[in-house]
Order: structure tokens, then C-alpha cells, then sequence
């Protein structure tokens, strides 16, 4: 039964690296990144029940913490680009070409 | 106070150049504080120079504190016969920079007080690891002064002696460490006392690529050939008080460091290498001679002219004779003053003239001639002319280097002639020849400069007329030195005899 | 002992006037301008004053018995290292008071002299500090009791050559020839650094002055003596303008013509023949040694001899018969005849700072006219000077009883008897070839019509302060032989007998025959060689076109050029292809590797740094994947 949750979450995984790598609005980016965040806090989840243990859980929470501050900030960052350039296209934002 | 007198000379420029640093002074208020310090440095080094004894040949005023205890790294300076006229070119020449150059911001003059520093520190450290410390320390100020001073091409230069010093720095650093080890394996305790490493057995391929390591460390910075290549450029494009400091005493801390830490401590490589070592100077010194006659900017001409005169310098190191050896402790002074003072001039003429192409001279002998007259004293001493500082040296080595070996007894003399083409040369292009609109209006020397530059003249001549009270002073030292090199050879190879016996007890 | 402390002041007088006139010329030459006549009354107080204190040694030294005429005096220790110790001392013996007398005597009257020539120059007083440093130098260089001590007035009166002959310093042409002149005799000097280090090496460790290093000389092995010898020599035909070295020489004419009589004739020259005399005691042991010096000397000779008969500058034409001259002194001393090459030392001092202070004189007269062929018929308008050269002609010619016509015909003699017949053979020749040219340029000069009228008509005879010299001089120059008149005609040979303590020297014995024929071929070449001067110039003669050999003379051989081909150009070249080729792409590569090592390296990672946040989550993702594969595989999963 376990390999169901962990495929749901590796293809959950992939798919937020999917959006992440071909998605140019950072809007997307942003949700791609949740999303990747979303599938390990399902595999910690699945596995947490499975093993009977709580850290599972306890990092799921964490995690979900964690990706409430990023949202607060990766938010502002996203505002302050929308400032910036008026776009919010990730391939306006270049400046470490070589 | 006098027990503390090297600590005081080390401390108070680079705690003045830290100050200096931090503090809102003006062009003029720096100036005058460098000038104060330098002067201080000098009374210090007057008072030193007269105290020093030297029949002994030890270490005299011996300051000691521990750094690190556990690695036997030690805060130890003294001086002695070999250290004494490096010292005092350190610590005698800078009051002329201060004089001749005001119009310079106050990082320039701050660096200054710090490279000073930290050169005396380089000199009176008798500890490898603090000698380290204070080699590095005095390399900074000269890439800054460099960098932010320099002319037009300065950051290439500066790219370049950087490159060069720091390799030459890691070499010496692997190479500090490597003795500390073999110490401690021999010994049984760390320690980097100098006095003690002396007193190594070292024997194996690892202990020549040490001894290589620092001989490139100091071949860059004396520079030998063919490590000389940094140096026309750092001369050339270097604000002309880093010149100075570069040609007139930093060059020669690269001698120094040969003599002090590479003869005692390995001996049986310096003897196995000295012929191509011997060889390297002396072809350093006609291949720089040679480019000289070609140059066509002055600096550049002189900085050719200063290396072709190290490559004479170093060689008598490698000669191992008391004679050789003698000629270069002395001509590292000789040379400091004649050098110096010509770089100084040539930075005068310099900013006067704004141009350092020799094409754009000539007559300035009759527009200046006390200007003209201290030039041709400081010339003369550079090639050699009995009477001033620079024979005594010169000679010395080429007597050495005759003994050692006659073909390079021959090559060496060839400095007399070389040196003289170049020199000669530019003497007439600059002094002599008809005036141009350029130099006509070029103004003699004003009062305090004369008076500025007139003590390393009137010395230059003093050392060439009574050199044995300064050969007094270094002689004794500088023959202790040679007794370590000679007999060492079969004492070394019982050392090691008696090292492979113990090993094989342990086992 | 004898209170000795005045040989010090011997050189330091003029030296201290040095400084004393520099000092002043360097400190007014801009403003206001001292009178030159303070000048000159001071740069003459410094020689008269030695030429006293010699006087005063020399008289000191004759009240001695002969074999103890040495004073020395040592106020310091110059440097003292290991073995080496080296006194700043100071040696007079019956050798260094005859030279001290006649460098001081002839310095102070071409002081003298000077005055009345160098009248205007803006540079009176700089000329005036240089002469008396110059002669400070060489007193030096006389009295310097150890090889060292003389090699400082070695050096120092190369530096004050080199000085004076770019004395003149807007020109050019006048620096070059200054500069070719230190270079040249620093090549020599090389020789001679080199030479004192063999030396020292082989005998020196015991002392390095002249008494300690003659009570040692037998120590010497031959090889080394031959080297030592022969680098000495290589120092004296840099001073001294023998073969291969001569070529300053000639050009060193550029200063003003004081100068050339002190320096370039009289005395500074003369440095390698004295210093080869010093050294007797070493050359006595080396007779192979002895035999280079004094084939090359009379080579030398030869040689000056056949340019100066082209030359058509009256002071190139002494300049070339002063190497000519210089030769026979080196074939005296070359043949162990040591007191033979210092009397002619000493009698060509005289005569020919004589001939150069007269031909300075038709140059004044003439405003700097120095082309012979454009002089003549000066014997009315010049009487004095006319009759002073004429004095030095004849003794510079050889003829008797003039002073040259003894010293050299003692060289010749001695050549002979001791079984060098070529050198002498040659000599003779010579001696007709100096008859020739001196004649030459005698008759060109004072004789037949003059070829410049408008020159001429301005000439007027030099002030009394130049004549005088010239008289003392002329006197010097008639009468200075018979001081060693030959026991052949009566006399006591003194200054030989004076000289015998210094110098390590057998007299040849040889038969009258030999002492006949010496004198005959002398006297003949003489006669012979003043007669074609006489017939082809006397009368007056145009400036000769010369063609084929003459030309070839003329032109010195080619030697500047080939040596400018062979030595002065690659050299020049090498530099230059070190400045252009070496240098920059060579040398530097290290330098500009490290940077371009990383300029390449940087330049080949920049292609994956595109800039988008995209692209670098793949590389993240890639990466990540590598990892997880390479650590699954190797926990075995």
C-alpha cells in the first residue's frame, strides 16, 4: 500500500520540478516550489504511519511552517520584482549571465 | 628602553599607519606625522647602531615572548652583524621620502609607515614563523601603494608582483613547515627559533625541495634571475617612494633572508646548488645590464640597473667565502643609499618634468647642478667607483668570486663594464647634450632638498673612504656564518648517520 | 723615523681644492660668478703646494743611504676582511718621488697655463676643480702603497678623464668620446680588479702592500704569475692606450687641450708604465709576461706611428704620437729595461705636455683652428710658441741631445742587448716615423705661406701666463736627458741609479758594438725621417687627397668601425632584442600564464551560466539526481 503514497509523492515531486524548471511566471515558480514542498511532507506523512513514529509528523509540520514564512517573504521578494520591472517573466532577471 | 628598542622601531610606524588609518588627518597633518615617526625610527636606529657591539657575532638587544607555546612559536627578534646594515637601511632612509614627496594623499604616507615597520620587523625576527608574519605584512603596503598610486599601467603591475610574491610566500611557508616538522621529529618539540634549526639534519629530497622553496621565495624578491621579470614593471608603474622602498631595501631583505635563513640552515644543499646559483646572479647581472643600454624610460632603465646589481649582490652569498660574504652584507648598504638616492632623484625630475622618457632630456646638468651633482655621486658609488660606498663591495665579492671560481671571478668583473655603459648613457642623454624647451625651465634642487639628500651623499663617500667601521661590526657575524657552511658537510652526514641508527633502535 | 704624515697632505691638497672649487662653482653658477682669477690663484695653491712637499720628499729621501729610500705612512686601515687587510697607506720610494716630482711640476705649469686658455669659459671654475681633482687622482695613484690604494687613483683619474674630455658637454660628439673613453679604460680596469684577485688569491693573504707583496713574490707559481702579469697588463693598455685598447685615445682630443697635455700626455697615461714598474718584481720572475707587454708595446708604437703620419688635426697628430710613445715605454719595461721606460716617462712629460700647451696655443691663436692644413707660416706671428715646439719637436723626433733622443735610445739599447733585435728593428723604423710626422706637422704649421689668410691675419702670440709654461717647459724638454746621460758619453746614468732600489732590474751588460749601433740606427732614422718631412713640407705643400694605402692609414685600419661592427652594434642589438623580444614574450610568460590560466578556465564555465533561474534548477536537479544515483549504487540498493 505504501508505494501508492510515495509514487503520488515522487510524481507529485516532479511535477513542482516540472513547473519550476519550464514555468516562467514566478507566480507559478512559486506554487511549483509548494507543490515539491507538499509531495515530501506527503512521503514523511505516509512513512510516519507506516512506522508508527511521530517524527513523520512532526517534521510535516515543520515543513508547512517553514513554507508559510517563505510564502510571507518569497511574497515581498515578488512584489519588490514586480516593482522593479514591472514583469513578473523570470527571464527579465538575468544579471548573473556570465 | 634599549632592551625594547627593535620592538619600539617595529611598533610605533605600524601602530602610527593603523592610526593614521582611522584618523580625519589632512595631506599635510599625515605627512608631518610620518615624518615625525620616521624621524623617531631614525635617533632609534642611530642610538641601536652606536650600541651594537658585534665582536661577538651573536644576537644583541634580544627580545623574547612566547606566541604560541604548544607549537614553539616564538615572538624573538635580535640583531646581529648580518641584520645590523639591513636594519639601518631600513630605518635611516625614509625621513627623504616624507621630505621630497608632499603632495600625497594620506594612505600613501600611512602605507608607508607600515611597510617600514613591518620591514624592521622582517629583519629582527629571528623566529621563521614571526620572520613569515612580518614578510607578508610588509608585501601588502607595497601592492596597495602600487595599486592606488601607481601610474598608468599600475594594475597590471600590480597583478604581477602579486602573483609572483605570494607564490614565492606559499613556497616559503610549506617550506617554514616543513623544517618545524622535521624539527619536532628530531628534537622531539616544536620550535622555529632559528639558532635551533641551524642545528637540523637534513638530508633527502624533501629537504632540497624545501631549500627551494626558499631560494624562490627570495629570488623573487632580491630578484634573481630569471624572477626578475616582475620587477621592471613593478618599478616602472610604482609610486617612485615605493621604488624606493622596493629597490633600495626591500630587495635587500631578500639577501638578507638567503644569509640568514637559507646558509645556516642548509648548508649541504647551498654547497651542492651554489655553482648555479652563483651562475644565475651572475647571469641576472649582464642579461639586466644589457637590457638596460636598451630602455627607453629611465625608471625602467633603472630598474634593470638596480636587478643587474642584486644578481652581483646575491652571488656573493653563494660564494662562501668571508670575503664574498662580507661584500654583500655591505653592498646591501652601499647599494640601499646609491640606488636610493637616484631612484629619489629620478622621482623629482619625474614629477618636475612629468615625462620619464630619456628622449625628452638633456642639459639638465646646467639648469641644476647641485641636482646634477648629487646624481653623479650616487652614480659613481653604483658603478663602482673606488672611493665611494660601492667598490668596497663590489670588489670584495669579485675577489670572493674568483676564489670560488674563476670563470665567474671573470663574469662578475664584467659588472664594471656593463654597469658603466648604461650609466654613462644615461647620464648624457639626461645631464648632458644640449637643453629643450622641456628642461630649460627645470629648477634646481630647493634648499631642503639639498639638505634632504645631502647626508646619504656625504655617507656614501664616508662608507667608500672608512668602510671598517661598519666591516667591523658585520665581520664577526658574518664569519660565523661561513664556519657553519664549511666544516658542516661530514658533521652533516654523521647526523644523519646517528638519525638512521636511532630510527632503526626505535623500530 | 722620519715624521711622514706630509706624504698624506701630498694628494690631499688638490683634492681638498677640489672640493673647495667645486663647491664654489656649484654654488654660484647660476647667479652671480666668482672672478676667475680667484679661481685660478686657488686651483693653484693645491699643486705648488705638492709640487713642494715632493720636492721636500725627494730631498728627504736622498739624505737616506740607497737601499733604505722608502717613507711610508698609513694613517688608517682602509678594509680589513679575513686575510685581506688593506691600508690606506701611502709609499714613497726613489720610483714614486721621481713621478710625484714630474706630475706635480708639469700639473701646477698646466694650471698655470690654464688660466690664460680657459679665460672665459662659463665653466672656468668647474674645469679648475676637475683639473685639481684630477691631479689629486693620480697622486693617489703614485703614491698608493698597495695595488688597492692605486686603483682608487686608477679609477679616479679615468673618472676625471672622462670629465674633461666631455668638458665641452653640448656636443655630442664631445660626451661620446668622454663616455668611450671610462668605458674603454674600465675594460682595462676589469683586468686589473681581476688581476689584484689572482694576486691576492696567490701571495696577498700576508699583506697586500707593494713591500709585503715583493718579500713574497717568489710564492707566486708560474701559472698564476703569467695570469696575474698579463691581467695587470690588460689594466695598462686600458690606461695606457696600447693595442687592443688605444682607441680612446685619439678621441679623447675632444677636451680642451690642457687637458690632452695633462692628462692624455703627460701623466694619467703614463699610469700603466709605472704600474707595470711597480709591479717589476713580479715581472722580473715572468719574462714570457715581459715579452707581451713589450711586443705589444712596440706594435702599439708602429701602429700610432703609421696613423699619425695621415692625420691632418694637430692634436690628433700628438695624440697618435703619445701612443706611439707610450709603446716604446711599454717595450722598455716589456724588456726588464724598467728604469728606461720611466725615464722616457719622464723626459716625454715634459716635451710632450710641451708640444700639446703649444699646439693649445696656435689653437687659441687661431680660434679654434685645429686642421694643420689650414695653419701655416705661423714661425712670424706666434715667435715664442714657434720656438718652444720647435725644442719639443726635436726632442719628440729623438734628436741629440734633446731629452726624448736619450730616453728612447736607452729602450732601443736595452731591446738589443737583451736579444729582442725585431723590437729594436722596429724602434728604429719608428723613431724615423716619429721624425716624419713630427716634422710633417712642424713644417705645415710654422712654415711656408699662410693657407688661411684671415686666420692669420688675426693670430696674435698667447698671454705671458701661457708662454711661461711653455718656456719652463721647453727647458725641461732640452735638457731632462742628460739627468740620465749614458756612461757611454761620460755620464752617471743618476736617474737610473736613483730608480734601482724600487725596481727589480739587472742592467744588460753589452759591448760598445752594441751601444754604437743602438745610437747610430737612432740617429740615422732620425736624419732620414726628418728629411723627407723637410722635403715634401717645407716649402709649403696642399692638403694631400689620400688614396689606397694612405686612405686605408688614414682611416685608422677601420679599427672604430670593426669594433663598433663587432663589439658596440650586438651588443646594442642584444639589448634591444631583450627590451623587444626577450622581455615581453619570454621572460613574462609565467606572469601572464597564471592570469590567462584563469581567464581560460573562467572563460569555458561562463557558457553554462546563463542567468535564468530556471536553467540552474535543472543543474540543481541534474546534480541532485548524479548524487542519489551514485549513492544508491553504492549503499547497493
Amino acid at each position: 500500500m505504501i508505494e501508492h503514497y510515495l509514487f503520488l509523492s515522487v510524481i507529485l515531486f516532479c511535477l513542482g520540478i516540472l513547473g519550476v524548471i519550464s514555468r516562467r511566471n514566478v507566480f507559478i515558480v512559486f506554487m511549483a516550489i509548494e507543490l515539491m514542498l507538499n509531495a515530501a511532507n506527503l512521503g514523511f506523512v505516509a512513512l510516519a504511519r507506516l512506522h508508527v513514529s511521530m517524527d513523520g509528523h512532526v517534521l510535516a509540520m515543520l515543513v508547512m511552517a517553514v513554507a508559510a514564512a517563505e510564502a510571507a517573504l518569497a511574497l515581498a521578494v515578488v512584489i519588490l520584482l514586480h516593482k522593479h520591472k514591472g514583469k513578473l517573466d523570470t527571464n527579465i532577471f538575468s544579471l548573473l549571465r556570465g | 628602553m634599549l632592551e625594547h628598542i627593535i620592538s619600539i622601531m617595529i611598533f610605533v610606524p605600524i601602530a602610527a599607519g593603523l592610526g593614521m588609518l582611522f584618523l580625519p588627518l589632512g595631506r599635510d597633518a599625515s605627512r608631518v606625522l610620518g615624518l615625525a615617526v620616521s624621524v623617531i625610527v631614525v635617533l632609534l636606529g642611530l642610538k641601536l647602531f652606536l650600541s651594537f657591539d658585534g665582536s661577538t657575532g651573536a644576537f644583541e638587544f634580544v627580545e623574547q615572548a612566547p606566541l604560541a607555546e604548544s607549537l614553539g612559536i616564538s615572538y624573538r627578534l635580535g640583531v646581529d652583524g648580518i641584520s645590523l646594515l639591513v636594519l639601518m637601511a631600513a630605518a635611516l632612509l625614509f625621513p627623504m621620502v616624507y621630505l621630497l614627496f608632499k603632495t600625497r594623499p594620506r594612505g600613501y604616507y600611512c602605507n608607508l609607515l607600515i611597510v617600514q615597520g613591518a620591514m624592521i620587523g622582517a629583519v629582527c625576527a629571528t623566529d621563521l614563523v614571526l620572520f613569515y608574519i612580518f614578510w607578508e605584512v610588509m608585501l601588502l603596503p607595497v601592492f596597495f601603494m602600487i595599486g592606488l598610486y601607481g601610474g598608468p599601467k599600475r594594475i597590471g603591475a600590480t597583478v604581477k608582483i602579486t602573483i609572483y610574491t605570494i607564490a614565492g610566500s606559499l613556497l616559503m611557508l610549506a617550506s617554514i613547515i616543513y623544517l618545524g616538522i622535521t624539527y619536532h621529529a628530531q628534537a622531539g618539540e616544536w620550535s622555529f627559533d632559528i639558532a635551533r634549526l641551524s642545528s637540523l639534519s637534513l638530508g633527502g629530497g624533501v629537504a632540497t625541495l624545501a631549500f627551494f622553496g626558499f631560494m624562490v621565495a627570495f629570488a623573487i624578491k632580491i630578484p634573481l634571475f630569471p624572477f626578475h621579470t616582475w620587477l621592471p614593471d613593478a618599478y616602472t608603474e610604482a609610486p617612485t617612494a615605493t621604488t624606493f622602498v622596493l629597490s633600495a631595501i626591500m630587495a635587500k631583505i631578500g639577501v638578507y633572508g638567503v644569509v640568514r635563513f637559507v646558509v645556516p640552515v642548509f648548508e649541504e644543499n647551498l654547497a651542492r646548488y651554489a655553482l648555479i646559483l652563483a651562475c644565475s646572479g651572475v647571469i641576472g647581472m649582464m642579461y639586466c645590464g644589457i637590457a638596460a643600454l636598451a630602455q627607453k624610460d629611465f625608471k625602467r632603465m633603472l630598474a634593470f640597473s638596480s636587478a643587474s646589481h642584486m644578481g652581483i649582490i646575491a652571488l656573493g652569498i653563494f660564494c662562501m667565502n668571508i670575503q664574498a660574504l662580507t661584500g654583500t652584507l655591505y653592498q646591501i648598504v652601499a647599494h640601499a643609499t646609491s640606488t636610493g638616492v637616484i631612484f629619489l632623484l629620478l622621482g623629482i625630475i619625474e614629477e618636475r618634468m612629468e615625462t620619464r622618457s630619456i628622449d625628452d632630456f638633456g642639459g639638465v646638468a646646467y639648469k641644476a647642478p647641485v641636482f646634477a651633482a648629487f646624481f653623479a655621486v650616487a652614480m659613481l658609488a653604483s658603478v663602482g667607483l673606488p672611493g665611494t660606498s660601492g667598490f668596497i663591495g663590489e670588489f670584495l665579492i669579485i675577489l670572493g668570486a674568483v676564489k670560488f671560481n674563476p670563470a665567474i671571478g671573470v663574469l662578475a668583473g664584467t659588472t664594471l663594464i656593463i654597469g658603466v655603459c648604461y650609466m654613462l648613457w644615461l647620464f648624457q642623454r639626461v645631464f648632458f647634450e644640449k637643453t629643450n624647451e622641456r628642461t630649460e625651465t627645470f629648477r634646481d634642487l630647493s634648499p631642503i632638498e639639498t639638505l634632504t639628500i645631502l647626508p646619504i651623499v656625504v655617507l656614501i663617500i664616508a662608507m667608500g673612504i672608512f668602510p671598517q667601521p661598519f666591516i667591523d661590526k658585520i665581520q664577526p657575524a658574518a664569519r660565523q656564518q661561513i664556519v657553519s657552511v664549511t666544516p658542516a658537510v661530514p658533521a652533516a652526514d654523521e647526523a644523519v648517520a646517528e638519525n638512521t641508527l636511532l630510527i632503526q633502535a626505535r623500530n | 723615523m722620519e715624521q711622514t704624515t706630509y706624504l698624506g697632505f701630498i694628494p690631499l691638497l688638490p683634492l681638498a681644492g677640489a672640493l673647495v672649487l667645486g663647491v664654489m662653482h656649484v654654488a654660484t653658477c647660476q647667479g652671480n660668478r666668482i672672478a676667475e682669477k680667484l679661481y685660478g690663484i686657488l686651483g693653484c695653491i693645491g699643486p705648488v703646494l705638492s709640487f713642494i712637499l715632493a720636492l721636500k720628499l725627494f730631498f728627504s729621501l736622498k739624505g737616506l743611504p740607497a737601499p733604505d729610500r722608502f717613507l711610508t705612512h698609513e694613517p688608517f686601515t682602509w678594509f680589513s676582511v679575513g686575510d685581506l687587510t688593506v691600508p690606506m697607506g701611502f709609499l714613497a720610494d726613489p720610483l714614486s718621488s721621481l713621478m710625484l716630482l714630474f706630475v706635480t711640476f708639469v700639473g701646477s705649469l698646466i694650471h698655470v697655463y690654464s688660466i690664460g686658455y680657459m679665460a672665459g669659459d662659463k665653466n672656468f671654475g668647474k674645469f679648475f676643480a676637475y683639473l685639481n681633482l684630477f691631479l689629486g687622482s693620480m697622486l693617489i695613484l703614485v703614491l698608493g702603497n698597495s695595488p688597492l690604494v692605486m686603483f682608487v687613483g686608477w679609477e679616479g683619474v679615468g673618472l676625471c678623464s672622462y670629465l674633461l674630455i666631455s668638458f665641452y658637454s653640448e656636443e655630442r660628439e664631445n660626451v661620446v668620446a668622454g663616455n668611450k673613453a671610462f668605458i674603454v679604460n674600465r675594460i682595462g680596469d676589469l683586468g686589473f680588479v681581476l688581476g689584484m684577485a689572482f694576486l691576492f688569491w696567490g701571495i696577498g693573504a700576508d699583506g697586500f702592500d707593494y713591500l709585503s707583496l715583493k718579500a713574497n713574490a717568489h710564492n707566486l707559481t708560474p701559472a698564476l704569475g703569467i695570469t696575474v702579469c698579463l691581467l695587470l697588463f690588460v689594466g695598462a693598455t686600458g690606461k695606457s692606450a696600447q693595442i687592443p685598447l688605444y682607441v680612446w685615445l685619439p678621441d679623447a682630443m675632444a677636451g680642451p687641450t690642457p687637458v690632452s697635455a695633462l692628462i692624455h700626455a703627460a701623466t694619467m697615461v703614463t699610469a700603466g708604465v709605472y704600474m707595470v714598474a711597480r709591479f717589476s718584481f713580479l715581472y722580473i720572475e715572468v719574462p714570457v709576461a715581459g715579452t707581451v707587454v713589450a711586443w705589444i708595446g712596440i706594435l702599439t708604437a708602429l701602429l700610432a706611428a703609421v696613423f699619425g703620419m695621415f692625420q691632418n688635426d694637430i692634436k690628433k697628430i700628438l695624440a697618435y704620437s703619445t701612443v706611439s710613445q707610450l709603446g716604446y715605454m711599454f717595450a722598455g719595461v716589456g724588456v726588464a729595461a724598467y728604469s728606461a721606460g720611466i725615464f722616457h716617462v719622464f723626459t716625454h712629460a715634459f716635451f710632450k705636455a710641451l708640444l700639446f700647451l703649444g699646439a693649445g696655443s696656435v689653437i687659441l691663436a687661431l680660434h679654434h683652428q685645429q686642421n694643420i692644413w689650414k695653419m701655416g707660416g705661423l714661425k712670424k706671428k706666434l715667435p715664442i710658441t714657434y720656438g718652444t715646439v720647435l725644442v719639443g719637436s726635436l726632442a719628440l723626433a729623438g734628436c741629440p741631445p734633446f731629452a726624448g733622443f736619450f730616453s728612447k735610445d736607452e729602450i732601443l739599447f736595452s731591446a738589443l742587448a737583451t736579444g729582442h733585435t725585431g723590437i729594436w728593428f722596429i724602434g728604429v723604423i719608428v723613431a724615423g716615423m716619429t721624425a716624419y710626422y713630427t716634422f710633417r706637422m712642424f713644417f705645415v704649421v710654422f712654415h711656408g705661406t699662410p693657407r688661411d689668410r684671415h686666420s692669420y691675419d688675426h693670430a696674435q702670440e698667447s698671454p705671458r701666463v701661457m708662454t711661461i709654461p711653455l718656456i719652463v717647459l721647453a727647458i725641461g724638454a732640452g735638457f731632462a736627458g742628460f739627468l740620465n746621460f749614458p756612461a757611454i758619453f761620460g755620464g752617471h746614468q743618476q736617474v737610473s741609479h736613483w730608480l734601482a732600489p724600487s725596481l727589480a732590474e739587472h742592467h744588460p751588460d753589452a759591448g760598445l758594438g752594441v751601444e754604437f749601433l743602438a745610437i747610430g740606427g737612432s740617429v740615422l732614422a732620425f736624419v732620414i725621417g726628418i728629411s723627407i718631412a723637410y722635403r715634401k713640407f717645407f716649402g709649403g705643400a696642399e692638403e694631400p687627397v689620400y688614396r689606397g694605402f694612405c686612405k686605408f692609414a688614414a682611416n685608422k685600419f677601420y679599427v672604430d668601425e670593426l669594433y663598433a661592427t663587432i663589439i658596440v652594434r650586438p651588443y646594442r642589438f642584444i639589448g634591444k632584442a631583450i627590451r623587444q623580444m626577450i622581455e615581453p614574450y619570454i621572460t613574462d610568460a609565467p606572469a601572464q600564464g597564471v592570469p590567462w590560466l584563469y581567464r581560460m578556465t573562467g572563460w569555458v564555465f561562463k557558457v553554462v551560466q546563463v542567468g535564468y533561474v530556471r536553467v540552474y534548477a535543472i543543474y540543481m536537479v541534474i546534480g541532485l539526481s548524479i548524487m542519489s544515483l551514485l549513492i544508491s549504487q553504492s549503499l547497493n540498493l
